[in-house]
């Protein structure tokens, strides 16, 4: 039988997946995207306004009220765009106070929460830089960025499925890997992720296509071991 | 629907829902396509691994306090904020923090400890003055002391100088003359910025080196009358 094993010990193996498994996992609700579908989705997009609204107005209940919607799924995708859970809450915070600044030319293009996570992207992606400029320790720049090649081990000398994921995904480049990280890990949408990383929504398509596709060649294991185990 | 080995990828990048149930169909007797569609399926199941969702309370501390403080202008935190601002930054951020500041007191105290122990000799005035770029009070006092008494010396001297130039017999004479004018002009500029500015060190050996030179001119002069 020959499966993907994603080069991991066998206690780590990914289970089969059952066929009629939706292949989303805990979509996330957009309310822009969502509007006119359904009433729900319409009583969404008018909360997601009204917070907005109450940002611009300066009540900070409005930015503890999102922080409380979505600032464990902020702080998620910073760590895993930074590496660490240190610089993730610096750039959640960062992010909260340019939300602060710019609330003002916000003009509803796009939903609230969008915005919000573009502002976040950026913030991540300004944060690595300046990382990189600074040279911090190397060790830092294996983990998030310069990490050697992923090889293949044999079973029972891997890490863990989430740290060679994570070592996998420093192999990416960085838009496949926002791609990859907004639409498996946080359930965004491509119409959201287009929003927020300013592309088509083709070229989020493509863009995942292309990140699971390396992320796959990288995870397998030699075809010899796979038939060992198999 | 019919689908082939060959519309696999397409289906994976932006494959319709009829298209995967039709994939799956396929890849029910086709082996190959049944471990790709499963491995596809498997690394959005791994995806999983990566959330951690765990709360931060502490986090929003931070970021509230960020907020207010940066919402109002002018606003001075008080102690709490300003304790719970240096709590949220992250321990590497205190460190340095830390670290600065005993720096700071380490090269603080050695310049104290090596102004307290300097002998009285090195304490003199010039000496200080040259290495002090601001002069204190009583330095002040007596540079203009020494300057008032000095410039009495050389108008003596000037005086005494005056006939050669009033009627200057050589040419060399009128370059004296000359060279006086443009010395005392350049006197005068000094002493006015001098007096703007009177704990400049600086300015005041610009003004000690031009009264050497009109001395040394006046001695010159005085020379070549003899």
């Amino acid at each position: 039988m020959g499966t993907m094993g994603l080069a991991l010990p066998w206690e780590h193996r990914i289970p089969p997946v059952p066929r009629d498994r939706e292949r989303r996992l805990e979509p996330f609700r957009d309310p822009a995207s969502q509007a006119g579908l359904d009433p729900a989705a319409e009583a969404a997009k008018a909360e997601d306004s009204a917070l907005a609204a109450a940002c611009q107005a300066g009540d900070l209940r409005a930015y503890e009220q999102l922080f409380a919607q979505q600032g464990t799924r902020m702080k998620n995708l910073a760590r895993n765009l930074l590496g660490n859970p240190l610089d993730a809450e610096d750039a959640v915070q960062e992010t909260f106070l340019k939300i602060q600044r710019s609330i003002s030319g916000f003009r509803g293009q796009s939903s609230f929460v969008t915005w919000t996570f573009r502002i976040l992207v950026n913030t991540c992606h300004d944060a690595r830089r300046k990382r990189t400029r600074k040279k911090e320790v190397a060790h830092e720049d294996l983990a998030v960025g310069d990490a050697p090649p992923v090889e293949p081990r044999a079973p029972g000398s891997h890490p863990s499925l989430k740290m060679a994921l994570e070592r996998a995904l420093t192999e990416l480049t960085q838009h496949q890997r926002n791609v990859f990280l907004l639409y498996e890990v946080e359930g965004f949408k491509h119409s959201q992720i287009a929003s927020m990383l300013e592309i088509t929504e083709a070229a989020s398509k493509n863009t995942l296509f292309q990140a699971k596709k390396n992320l796959r060649e990288m995870l397998e294991p030699p075809r010899s071991i796979n038939a060992t185990s198999a | 629907m019919n689908v082939t080995c060959g519309d696999r990828d397409s289906i994976f990048e932006d494959g319709t829902t009829a298209q995967w149930a039709a994939l799956e169909a396929h890849a029910a007797n086709c082996v190959a396509c049944a471990e790709e569609v499963r491995a596809w399926k498997a690394l959005s199941v791994a995806a999983a691994e990566l959330r951690d969702y765990s709360p931060s309370p502490a986090l929003w501390s931070r970021i509230e306090t960020a907020l207010a403080a940066n919402a109002v202008p002018g606003h001075e935190p008080s102690l709490r904020d300003r304790i719970s601002v240096w709590l949220g930054f992250s321990l590497s951020w205190q460190l340095a923090a830390v670290s600065a500041f005993a720096v700071l007191l380490l090269v603080s105290g050695g310049l104290i400890y090596r102004h307290q122990t300097l002998t009285p000799t090195q304490k003199q005035p010039v000496n200080s003055a040259q290495q002090d770029p601001l002069l204190k009070t009583k330095a002040l006092d007596d540079v203009e002391k020494a300057e008032t008494a000095y410039v009495q010396a050389i108008d003596k001297l000037a005086t005494d100088a005056k006939p050669q130039f009033d009627k200057p017999e050589t040419p060399l004479m009128a370059n004296y003359r000359e060279k006086l004018q443009v010395l005392d002009s350049a006197i005068d500029d000094l002493r006015a910025q001098a007096g703007q500015n009177p704990s400049n060190a600086h300015l005041r050996y610009q003004l000690l080196a031009m009264y050497q030179e009109k001395e040394r001119t006046l001695q010159d002069v005085l020379e070549a009358k003899r």
